[in-house]
């Protein structure tokens, strides 16, 4: 009892002095247990390098006079050995280390989306509400407030970053949150040590990354930008602060928002000012194709190649129409960069999505209810 | 390896006088320096510059020890800007010392990269042992030699263009897009990247000059496996230097042309891809990591060989290993990626990762297995060998997590990944280049070093180096990122630590630097022969004469034979040899 007691606390211990204490969530745990075995295995293996070392060191010292034995020029029994055994616990901590990515990079369906735009040197999360927090505090949408040390968390520790205020980004405890990200600028990337997730932010397309805060984990954690983004990178830092979704409601929705229309109304509207001329919601076929059932299903183009309506490619077809044509149609359509910004294209996806059988379980969520937000697309840095 | 009719002179050779004796005057010599196509004297004014480069680095990474030990941050009380060397009295909004912290910090990872650890060993000591090493008079094209170093001193020329002129703050790596954006009225950054550029076709010159010379100016009776190991890890250094450096020499033109004609390949912009230049980069920069680390497992073969007295255990095992080291080097370019690119290449670069694993953790087994038995003396470059063994460890086992998907999602661009790249870069090859720098001193200068000052810097290295670096492990793992100027509260004393040690270990360069000084000056004279040492080059005087050997040499035994060999240039008896073999037997080779 008193071992595995103390090997526990050992256990313990190293993950504190590690990562300042155990991840909470399921993924960043995997991904603990990941780096305890091999830390484990790179103990034992140093241990018995060096100690060999030094027991060589000493007993094989040099001494006038001594006359060695005769060196031996190889052992091919020995080295396939060493050779064989490391290779097996390499490919052992592959698959090991697979498994627990795959589960971190791709984001279950039901999750909460949340946009997050990252810029030189800030970051600014829009709810599924239209509510956006940030220090950006001049978009139109408005809304949100800044972190202020002094009055939401006195302990926080942000004397020595430079930063005067940075982000506060409220998520709810127990349920699944996806970050869909893009870059205004250059590329950064969202880091919360706390959870073990890092993606690199793109200026071009979208990348996620998602997590499931646990009641331990109420409270805040830090975010960081982890790719160097010039002058101001150490301090594009962010409050990421978990907690009961009660509150959560409380602080998104009435105190922050909706300021503006939630995402799918706002696309429904867009639809109507810009896109119905060309394309129907209803199934008909007009100049362009119709948007019912086009979200997330594949469909046939010019190129011969099949594509799935994913959120990129939506995105690309919205900024770059000519990059694929589908089958049937003309290249008809000019681009709308610069006409539409993130925010409008990401809403015009919402709406897309409740029109189509693979929207999600959301699809057509009531409006401000942050857990039934849209969701149902796949993650990973594609 | 006698050399045949060899007179044994046990001063300077008898008809031909030192490589290092003037020319005449003064200037007479600085011009016989300047236009000589002798690869020792080439080798020398190579250390001489890779030396000077690295003082240079090496300030840039005190200065941002310096500035992360009280970091400049805006005083949340007062709102003034308060912290250390690049605040200054500056009570406004502006943060200069970050901007100086990100030119600091690009200068150090550039001017160690590109200007000291590339050419570093390969070019220093590379060009004056390999063909001692080979028994050869001179490398396959000494002019191309010659060449290659004014090419290096041409382009680290415009690289100082670019700092004097106010820094790049796009760190080493010049990640596009930042790097076509930042500072846009300003040419420094077109400065660095053509000087880089050029220092690129340095190394490609002196890596075909070196296969060349391998393949074809072996001495009579070397066959490839008579080849002393250090010429096996130049050889496959080598390789990568022909083979990878064009594609560096690519990519940094297309970022000077995207930067000045704004041609869209990587700009997001203008329709290009951002992530494509990190592939095209990381295509030449991670071979590059084993252009920097192979030839510092080339000197721990041949100072541990020696200095243990003992065959290197499995020398083909070894000698192959480098060779797939090199041709997997070419394979890993995507592990730099794993938060950038999709699953499928994410998990096929993982799983190439964990390959070159293997031939590197055999060579850690082979070294071991070497000690065993043998006779191992601990002076200072042995002792900076053993070091080499335990940092490198350290280093390479550092390296599973960041191979590892799931723990790289957390560790990716952390301080573990500085204090594991520095663990292999520093604790591998600067350590390695200083046992080389002792153990053959004495041949290149003629001089022997103080043993006691050597041992002492050795040790206060050690202890700064592992100060400085170790905590930083354990920073990156809590979240302490790269690159930052700044940095919250938690991480404040663990930057300290690393900021004291990296004092201490400018402390030990200092002791080897005041060592070698002084050895130059009043440094007792070496013995050609002072280690034992089979290989070709201690078969010639201290310091060699100008045509390296009186007579071509004919080997006549592996380069690792202590257990029969008399060393060359010896008293009889001073190295005592191995039991002899019992009756019938015959000698492994």
């Amino acid at each position: 009892m008193t071992t595995t007691f103390t090997m526990a606390g050992l256990g313990d211990a190293l993950i504190r002095l590690f990562f300042r204490g155990p991840s909470g969530t399921e993924i960043g745990g995997t991904a603990d247990g990941v780096f305890m075995f091999i830390f484990w295995w790179s103990v034992v293996l140093f241990v018995g390098l060096m100690g060999l070392m030094f027991w060589f060191m000493v007993k094989y010292r040099r001494r006038p006079g001594r006359i060695g034995p005769r060196s031996v020029s190889h052992n091919t029994a020995l080295e396939l050995f060493w050779t064989i055994v490391p290779t097996i616990f390499l490919v052992f901590m592959f698959f090991y280390g697979f498994w627990g990515y795959a589960d971190a990079i791709v984001a279950p369906a039901e999750s909460l989306l949340l946009d997050v735009r990252g810029q030189q040197w800030s970051w600014m999360v829009t709810y599924p509400n239209g509510a956006i927090t940030g220090k950006v505090m001049s978009t139109p949408t408005g809304g949100g407030e800044a972190y202020d040390p002094a009055r939401d968390n006195p302990q926080a520790a942000i004397k020595n970053l430079g930063a005067k205020s940075i982000p506060l980004i409220v998520v709810p405890v127990n349920t699944p949150v996806q970050l869909r990200m893009i870059s205004s600028d250059v590329i950064h990337a969202f880091w919360v040590p706390d959870f073990r997730i890092k993606f690199d932010v793109m200026p071009n397309r979208y990348t996620n990354v998602w997590f499931e805060a646990t009641e331990d984990q109420i409270g805040d954690h830090w975010v960081f930008c982890a790719e160097y983004c010039g002058q101001d990178h150490s301090e594009m830092a962010a409050v990421l602060r978990v907690v009961p979704m009660a509150q959560y409601r409380e602080v998104v929705e009435d105190k922050w928002g909706p300021k503006s229309l939630p995402p799918v109304e706002y696309g429904r509207v867009l639809y109507n000012s810009k896109c119905f001329t060309c394309h129907s919601v209803n199934g008909d076929k007009n100049t362009g194709p119709t948007w019912l059932n086009l979200y997330g299903n594949e469909h046939e183009y010019t190129d011969g190649k099949k594509r799935l309506a994913d959120d990129n490619h939506i995105r690309e077809s919205i900024l770059t129409p000519g990059a694929a044509i589908r089958l049937g149609f003309p290249n008809q359509m000019t681009t709308f960069a610069g006409s539409l910004g993130e925010h409008e294209i990401s809403s015009i996806i919402a709406y897309m999505k409740t029109l189509s059988d693979k929207g999600g379980p959301a699809a057509a969520p009531p409006a401000g209810a942050p857990a039934a937000a849209p969701g149902g697309t796949t993650g990973g840095g594609q | 390896m006698t050399t045949l009719d060899h007179p044994h002179h046990p001063a300077h050779g008898g008809h031909e006088g030192s490589y290092l004796t003037p020319k005449g005057g003064f200037w007479a010599t600085v011009w016989d320096w300047m236009t000589t196509i002798d690869h020792k004297k080439i080798g020398m004014m190579y250390l001489v510059a890779i030396l000077t480069m690295f003082f240079v680095g090496g300030m840039a990474a005190l200065a941002v020890r310096l500035e992360l030990l009280n970091p400049t941050r805006l005083d949340p009380v007062t709102g003034h800007v308060v912290g250390s060397i690049f605040s200054a009295a500056d009570a406004t909004d502006t943060k200069p010392g970050n901007e100086i912290y990100n030119r600091m910090f690009t200068l150090h990872g550039a001017v160690m990269v590109f200007m000291f650890i590339i050419p570093s060993i390969p070019a220093a000591l590379g060009n004056f042992l390999l063909p001692l090493m080979l028994g050869a008079k001179d490398v396959a094209f000494p002019r191309l030699n010659l060449c290659s170093w004014y090419l290096y001193v041409f382009g680290s020329i415009f690289a100082i263009i670019a700092v004097v002129g106010g820094g790049i703050d796009t760190g080493w790596t010049f990640y596009t897009p930042y790097s076509t954006v930042t500072d846009p009225d300003h040419w420094r950054l077109v400065y660095m990247v053509l000087g880089v550029f050029i220092l690129g076709f340095s190394s490609i010159f002196t890596g075909l000059n070196f296969v060349v010379t391998v393949h074809k100016l072996r001495c009579p009776g070397m066959g490839w496996f008579d080849m002393p190991l250090f010429v096996w890890a130049i050889y496959a250094t080598a390789i990568i230097q022909v083979l990878a450096t064009p594609v560096l020499g690519i990519t940094l033109l297309l970022l000077i042309f995207e930067r000045l004609f704004h041609i869209g390949i990587f700009d997001p912009a203008l329709g290009g891809d951002p992530v494509l230049f990190q592939h095209f980069f990381w295509f030449y920069s991670h071979p590059a990591v084993y252009i920097m680390i192979l030839p510092g497992m080339a000197i721990i073969n041949e100072t541990l060989a020696v200095h243990a007295r003992k065959r290197i255990f499995g020398y083909r095992a070894v000698a192959f290993s480098s060779l797939a080291i090199a041709g997997i080097s070419f394979l890993v370019w995507g592990h730099h990626m794993f938060t950038s690119e999709g699953e499928l290449s994410s998990a096929i670069f993982s799983a190439l990762t964990f390959l070159v694993a293997i031939p590197t953790a055999v060579k850690m087994f082979n070294w071991i297995a070497t000690l065993y038995k043998g006779s191992i003396t601990f002076n200072t470059p042995m002792l900076y060998t053993l070091f080499f063994l335990f940092t490198f460890a350290i280093g390479g086992l550092t390296g599973m997590p960041l191979a590892t998907l799931s723990t790289d999602l957390h560790l990716h661009d952390s301080y573990f990944v500085v204090a594991h790249f520095h663990y292999v870069m520093m604790g591998g090859t600067v350590i390695a280049l200083l046992a080389g720098l002792h153990h053959w001193w004495p041949k290149m200068t003629g001089k022997m070093y103080n043993e006691r000052a050597g041992i002492m810097g050795c040790f206060l290295v050690f202890i700064g180096f592992n100060m400085t670096f170790f905590i930083q492990f354990i920073m990156g793992s809590q979240g302490m990122p790269r690159r930052y100027a700044s940095y919250v509260d938690d991480f404040h004393w663990m930057h300290m630590v690393s900021t004291f040690g990296s004092w201490v270990l400018l402390a030990g360069f200092l002791t080897h630097l005041v060592n070698f000084m002084t050895s130059l000056a009043v440094g007792a004279r070496a013995p050609d022969n002072p280690w034992g040492g089979l290989t070709l080059e201690w078969d010639t005087d201290s310091p060699p004469i100008e045509h390296n050997f009186h007579h071509e040499p004919i080997l006549t035994h592996g380069p690792y034979d202590f257990d029969d060999t008399v060393p060359p240039r010896t008293r009889p008896g001073e190295w005592p040899l191995a039991a002899p073999l019992p009756a019938g037997a015959t000698a492994h080779h």
